[in-house]
C-alpha cells in the first residue's frame, strides 16, 4: 500500500507532502534560528561541567518527571501521571510520525509503514487511547476545576485540541484500516481502534483511511510549525533547560557580571541560560503556587516574571537582531518585564526553582533586576537605612559593632575571644542572634550548651560583620564583597578548625560563597553540631515529652539540604515530631529572606507568609511548639502568633532551647539557667 | 545652575557620648563621625536641581571626622567636584569661624546657589549659612523643604513648613544661600561598588582653610550629662504597713495634721 503514490488534482501526492513539509519545517526552523540568534547575543555562561549530574537530571526530570508530583493537593497531584502519559505518547507519536513522513516522501521505499508492525501498531493504539483519557482529565482540571495559578490561555486550549486531533486521526485511521480489511480479528491487538472500527463500512473505509492519514500528517506538520510559536515550545527547549540546569549549590550566587554599559538594560545583559528560562517555561504555574509572596497576594508572580521576559524576548529580540546590537534608539523598557514591586517582593526562598518541573531558574533573573535597581539607588527608605547601617556598622540593626557581643554579658562563664586565642570551633554568631533582644536568650542557650559539652569554642566579638548573604540577595553586590572581605580578614587572624553558625543565612554564604573569598574551613549549623554533641555523649539530656512541629528554614533546607539534623536532634531530646503538610523541600518560607525583613511592609491582599505558617502549625491540633532553627524565623513567627491571635495555642522555640530544656537535669548546680 | 553644597561631619549617636576631662568638649577617644543628616538632604536637593536644570554640584567640607568618605560618597552620588578645607579642627569649630572659612573659600567664585543643612546636631545653632550669606552679601532663607528654580528670572521659589500644617512659599533672588530642612526626596542610596570605584577614579581637591578663628565668639562653658532630678520611692509590703508608712511620710512633710 502506497498512500502517496496516487496523484491528487494531477500532482503526485508525495510532491504535495514535500511541499507541505517544506513549508512547516521551514517555519519551524525559522523560529528556532531566531531563538538561537537571541541566545547568541546574550552573555556567556559555562554549563558543561558535571556532565554525569546533568545526564541524571535529564533521566529523572525529562523521563520520569517527579517534580510534577505535587503531594499538597489532589488536583495538582493528578497532573503527574497525566503529563507523563502525554509526554510518552508524544515521544511515541513523534517517532512514528517521522517514520511515516519519510515513507510518504519517498514512495516505494522498501520499509514497512510503522502500523504494519504489530507491536508498533499496538503501542500507537494504546498511547492514542490513554493520551485521550489523559487529555480529558487535563481539560477537566483546567476548565472545570479551575485551580488557582493555572491559566486558561488560548494557547493552552489550542494545544489540548491539537494533541487530541493528532490522536483521534491516528486512531480513526487504524479503525478504518480494520474496517477495510473486514476482519473481526486483526493481526495486531488494537483495543481502541477496534472500538471505533464499527463506525466505518468496509466499502468506504480505504478512502477514509487515506483521508485520516493525510489529516494526521497535516495536523502534525501544522503542529510542528505552530509549536515554537507557542508555550509548547517548552517541549523542545525544556530538555535542554534541564540538561543545562544549575548543578552547583543554589546557595552560590554568581558574582555580578553586569557590563559597565550605562543606562543599558536589555537582553544582552542576560546570560544565554537566563534567556533559555522563558523559552523552556511551560506556563504550568507551579512556581506561583509555591511562592509565598504570590500566595500572600503581593505584587510578585514568578511565572509572570518569566513570561514577561519571554514577551520581551519576542518584542525586543527582532529589534536587537536588526540593529545588530548597537542602535542607540533601542532601549526596550525592561521595567515592563521586571516591575520593581514584583522584584522586591521576593523572599529568595527558592521554592519556585525547587518546584519548577523544567528546572527553570527564577532567582538569577530576580537578582539581575535587583542589581539594576540598586545601581540606580532605587531602594525603599527602610532598605536604604539598613544598607547604610551595613556599610557603617556591619549589622542591620544600626548599632555599634562594639555592642555585638553584649549578649554574652551575664553568661556564667567566659566565651573565648577567637581573635586572641586558638579555638577548635569558631562560632559565627550572626546579626539577629547577636543584636535582637528577642533572640539573644536563644544565643545564650546555645552558648550554655556548648559550655556544658566542654566545646572549645570562641567568637569574633567586635570583629564579626554581617555575613552579607542577604545584602547579596538584595542585589548590593559591592556590599556583600565588602562584608565578606572584612569577615575573611578577621577570620584569617584566628586559629580554628571549623566554623559553627546559629544563622542559616550566614551558614549559606559562609559555606557556599566564602570559599571564593578565601575561606576554607568546614562550616556547620548549630543543630548539626549539637546533634554530634548529644550523640557523642558530650551533652547529656533527659527526654522531654513535648509534641512539636519543625519549620525548615529556607537557607538551611532547600538551600543546603539540611533537613535531617534538626529533626534528629529534636528526636534525640525526646520531642515527638509532627510534620506540617508543607515540609522539607515544600517548606513554606516565613517571608523574611532576601532583605524582605528590612523593606517597608506593604502587605498583599492575602495573609502574610509567617501567618500562614503559624496557622498551618496550629491546624495540626496537637502540637504545642513550633520549632525552628533560624533567628529570623523566631522573630517572624512570634509576631505572627500575635497577629493571628495564637499566642495561647503555640510557643515558638529554637531547637537549641528545647535541647537546653532537656539538658537541664544535668546542669551544674552553680549554673541554673 | 551651579550649586555649592556645604557639608559637615557630626558625632554619631550610635556610640555613648562622653565628656572629656576638661568638661567642655566631647571625649574624642570614643567619638565617631557621621555625615550631618541635614547636609545629606542639602546634597540630595542639589543633585535633584542639577538633574532638572543641568549645571554642576560642588561640595565643600571642613576636614573633620570622615570627611574623605563623605566627599567620595557625594561624588559617587553625582557631585561634580569636592573640596576639603584642611586645618586644625580636632576640637571642632564654632559656626562663626566656619562661616568665615567658607567665605574665604567662596569669595570670587561663581555659583547660583549655596545649599547647606539648616542646622547640625553638634551645635543646634544654625547661623553658619545665615552668616555666610551676610559675609557674601546674599539673601538667606532657612528651614526649607522644597525648592523650584526659575532660571529664566534668576530666582528660586522655596517652601517652608510651619507648625499646624501650614506651608509658605517664598521667592528669593539668586544667587542665595539656603538652609535645607529636608530635600524633596529622601537622600538617594549609592551602591558600595560605585563609592569604591569613585575612590579609585576621582579625587578630592584639598586646600588649606583660611579665615580667622573668631576667638570667644561662642564658647562652651560646661558640658555635662543631665543630673537625675529626684527619684521615686516605692512603698512595698502589706496594705496596712504601706498605709502606715504613707501616713508617716505625709506627716513628715507637714501635710495633714
Ligand atoms: S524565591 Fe520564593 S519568594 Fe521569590 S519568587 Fe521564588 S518562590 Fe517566590
Ligand atoms: S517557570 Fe517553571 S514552574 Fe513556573 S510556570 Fe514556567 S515551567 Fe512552570
Amino acid at each position: 500500500m502506497d498512500l502517496t503514490a496516487a496523484p491528487f488534482l494531477g500532482i503526485p501526492e508525495y510532491a504535495l507532502l514535500w511541499a507541505l513539509s517544506a513549508v512547516c519545517i521551514g517555519l519551524f526552523a525559522l523560529r528556532i534560528a531566531f531563538f538561537v540568534r537571541i541566545l547568541r547575543l546574550a552573555k556567556p555562561e559555562s554549563r558543561l561541567h558535571h556532565i554525569g549530574k546533568r545526564l541524571r537530571m535529564v533521566m529523572t526530570d525529562v523521563l520520569v518527571q517527579p517534580r510534577f508530583f505535587d503531594r499538597t493537593s489532589a488536583v495538582h497531584a493528578i497532573v503527574w501521571p497525566v503529563h507523563l502519559v502525554i509526554f510518552w505518547g508524544f515521544v511515541c507519536y513523534a517517532v512514528t510520525f517521522g517514520w511515516s513522513l519519510v515513507k510518504g516522501l519517498v514512495p516505494g521505499l522498501p520499509i514497512p509503514w510503522p502500523e504494519e508492525i504489530p507491536i508498533v501498531a499496538t503501542l500507537v493504539d494504546l498511547f492514542g487511547g490513554i493520551v485521550l483519557v489523559a487529555l480529558a482529565i487535563a481539560a477537566f482540571r483546567r476548565y472545570a476545576l479551575r485551580p488557582r495559578g493555572v491559566k486558561r490561555t488560548v494557547d493552552a486550549g489550542i494545544i489540548l485540541v491539537l494533541i487530541a486531533l493528532v490522536m483521534l486521526t491516528s486512531l480513526a485511521g487504524a479503525a478504518a484500516g480494520i474496517a477495510g480489511r473486514g476482519e473481526a480479528t486483526p493481526e495486531a491487538w488494537l483495543p481502541f481502534a477496534g472500538m471505533l472500527a464499527g463506525l466505518f463500512t468496509p466499502s468506504g473505509a480505504p478512502a477514509l483511511q487515506h483521508a485520516f492519514w493525510w489529516s494526521h500528517m497535516g495536523i502534525v506538520l501544522g503542529f510542528l510549525a505552530y509549536l515554537p510559536y507557542s508555550k509548547h515550545f517548552h517541549l523542545l527547549a525544556s530538555p535542554f533547560g534541564v540538561f543545562l540546569g544549575q548543578t552547583d549549590a543554589i546557595g552560590k550566587m554568581r558574582a555580578d557580571d553586569s557590563a559597565e554599559v550605562e543606562g543599558r538594560f536589555d537582553l544582552r545583559d542576560f546570560t544565554w541560560r537566563e534567556l533559555l528560562t522563558p523559552l523552556a517555561c511551560a506556563e504550568c504555574g507551579r512556581c506561583d503556587r509555591a511562592c509565598p509572596s504570590y500566595n500572600s497576594g503581593e505584587a510578585l508572580s514568578p511565572q509572570d516574571l518569566v513570561h514577561g521576559l519571554k514577551e520581551h524576548v519576542l518584542a525586543a529580540g527582532p529589534l536587537l537582531l536588526r540593529a545588530n546590537g548597537g542602535a542607540a534608539a533601542l532601549r526596550p523598557a525592561m521595567n515592563g518585564a521586571f516591575p520593581p514591586d514584583a522584584v522586591w517582593a521576593c523572599a529568595t526562598c527558592a521554592s519556585c526553582m525547587e518546584h519548577c518541573p523544567v528546572r527553570n531558574e527564577h532567582l538569577p533573573l530576580i537578582t539581575r533586576a535587583r542589581r539594576r535597581l540598586v545601581s540606580h539607588g532605587a531602594v525603599d527608605a527602610h532598605l536604604r537605612d539598613t544598607l547604610t547601617a551595613f556599610a557603617r556598622y556591619g549589622n542591620s540593626f544600626g548599632q555599634s559593632e562594639r555592642a555585638r557581643a553584649k549578649w554574652t554579658q551575664g553568661l556564667p562563664f567566659r566565651l573565648k575571644d577567637a581573635r586572641k586565642e586558638p579555638v577548635d570551633v569558631l562560632w559565627f554568631v550572626g546579626d539577629y542572634a547577636s543584636y535582637d533582644v528577642r533572640v539573644q536568650n536563644i544565643t545564650r542557650a546555645v552558648a550554655t550548651l556548648f559550655d556544658r559539652a566542654g566545646l572549645d569554642v570562641g567568637i569574633l566579638y567586635d570583629a564579626e560583620r554581617n555575613a552579607g548573604n542577604d545584602a547579596r540577595r538584595i542585589g548590593e553586590e559591592g556590599m556583600f564583597e565588602m562584608l565578606a572581605e572584612k569577615n575573611v580578614a578577621a577570620l584569617s587572624h584566628c586559629t580554628y578548625n571549623r566554623i559553627v553558625t546559629t544563622d542559616p543565612h550566614s551558614y549559606n554564604t559562609l559555606r557556599n560563597e566564602y570559599p571564593d573569598y578565601g575561606l576554607s574551613a568546614p562550616v556547620v549549623h548549630h543543630t548539626e553540631l549539637l546533634l554530634d554533641l548529644v550523640r557523642g555523649g558530650a551533652l547529656r539530656v533527659s527526654p522531654l515529652s513535648i509534641r512539636a512541629t519543625y519549620h525548615d528554614p529556607c537557607y538551611l533546607g532547600r538551600y543546603n539540604g539540611v533537613y535531617d539534623a534538626p529533626r534528629a536532634l529534636l528526636r534525640a531530646v525526646g520531642v515527638e515530631l509532627a510534620e506540617m503538610p508543607r515540609n522539607r523541600r515544600d517548606g513554606y518560607c516565613c517571608g523574611a529572606g532576601g532583605g524582605r525583613i528590612w523593606m517597608e511592609d506593604r502587605p498583599g491582599s492575602g495573609e502574610r507568609p509567617a501567618e500562614s505558617r503559624v496557622r498551618e502549625a496550629v491546624a495540626l491540633g496537637d502540637v504545642t511548639v513550633l520549632v525552628s532553627a533560624c533567628p529570623k524565623d523566631i522573630v517572624m513567627f512570634q509576631d505572627a502568633l500575635k497577629t493571628t491571635g495564637n499566642e495561647g495555642a503555640l510557643a515558638v522555640r529554637d531547637v537549641a532551647e528545647l535541647v537546653l530544656q532537656a539538658a537541664a537535669a544535668f546542669a551544674p548546680a552553680a549554673q541554673e539557667v | 545652575m551651579n550649586i555649592v553644597v556645604l557639608m559637615k561631619q557630626v558625632p554619631d549617636l550610635v556610640e555613648e557620648l562622653e565628656v572629656d576631662a576638661g568638661g567642655t568638649l566631647l571625649d574624642r577617644a570614643w567619638l565617631r563621625f557621621i555625615t550631618s543628616e541635614y547636609d545629606d538632604h542639602a546634597l540630595e536637593q542639589a543633585l535633584l536641581l542639577k538633574e532638572q536644570h543641568g549645571g554642576t554640584v560642588r561640595v565643600l567640607a571642613l576636614d573633620m571626622g570622615e570627611a574623605d568618605e563623605m566627599l567620595f560618597t557625594a561624588l559617587a552620588k553625582g557631585a561634580d567636584s569636592a573640596v576639603k578645607l584642611s586645618g586644625d579642627f580636632a576640637t571642632g569649630i564654632d559656626s562663626h569661624s566656619a562661616a568665615g572659612i567658607y567665605r574665604h573659600a567662596l569669595e570670587g567664585a561663581s555659583f547660583d546657589l549655596i545649599l547647606t543643612g539648616v542646622q547640625a546636631i553638634d551645635d543646634l545653632d544654625g547661623p553658619a549659612g545665615a552668616m555666610l550669606a551676610t559675609h557674601l552679601g546674599l539673601p538667606y532663607i532657612g528651614v526649607v523643604s522644597g525648592i523650584d528654580v526659575d532660571t529664566a528670572n534668576g530666582e528660586a521659589h522655596v517652601r517652608k513648613e510651619y507648625p499646624g500644617g501650614l506651608l509658605a512659599e517664598f521667592t528669593v533672588d539668586l544667587p542665595a544661600v539656603i538652609g535645607i530642612q529636608a530635600a524633596m526626596q529622601p537622600p538617594r542610596y549609592v551602591p558600595i561598588s560605585r563609592i569604591r570605584q569613585t575612590m579609585k577614579t576621582a579625587s578630592i581637591d584639598e586646600t588649606a582653610a583660611q579665615g580667622e578663628r573668631i576667638a570667644g565668639a561662642i564658647s562652651v562653658e560646661r558640658m555635662y550629662k543631665p543630673e537625675r532630678a529626684g527619684s521615686a520611692t516605692m512603698l512595698e509590703g502589706s496594705a496596712d504597713s504601706i498605709a502606715e508608712r504613707l501616713l508617716d511620710i505625709l506627716t513628715e512633710h507637714g501635710i495633714g495634721r
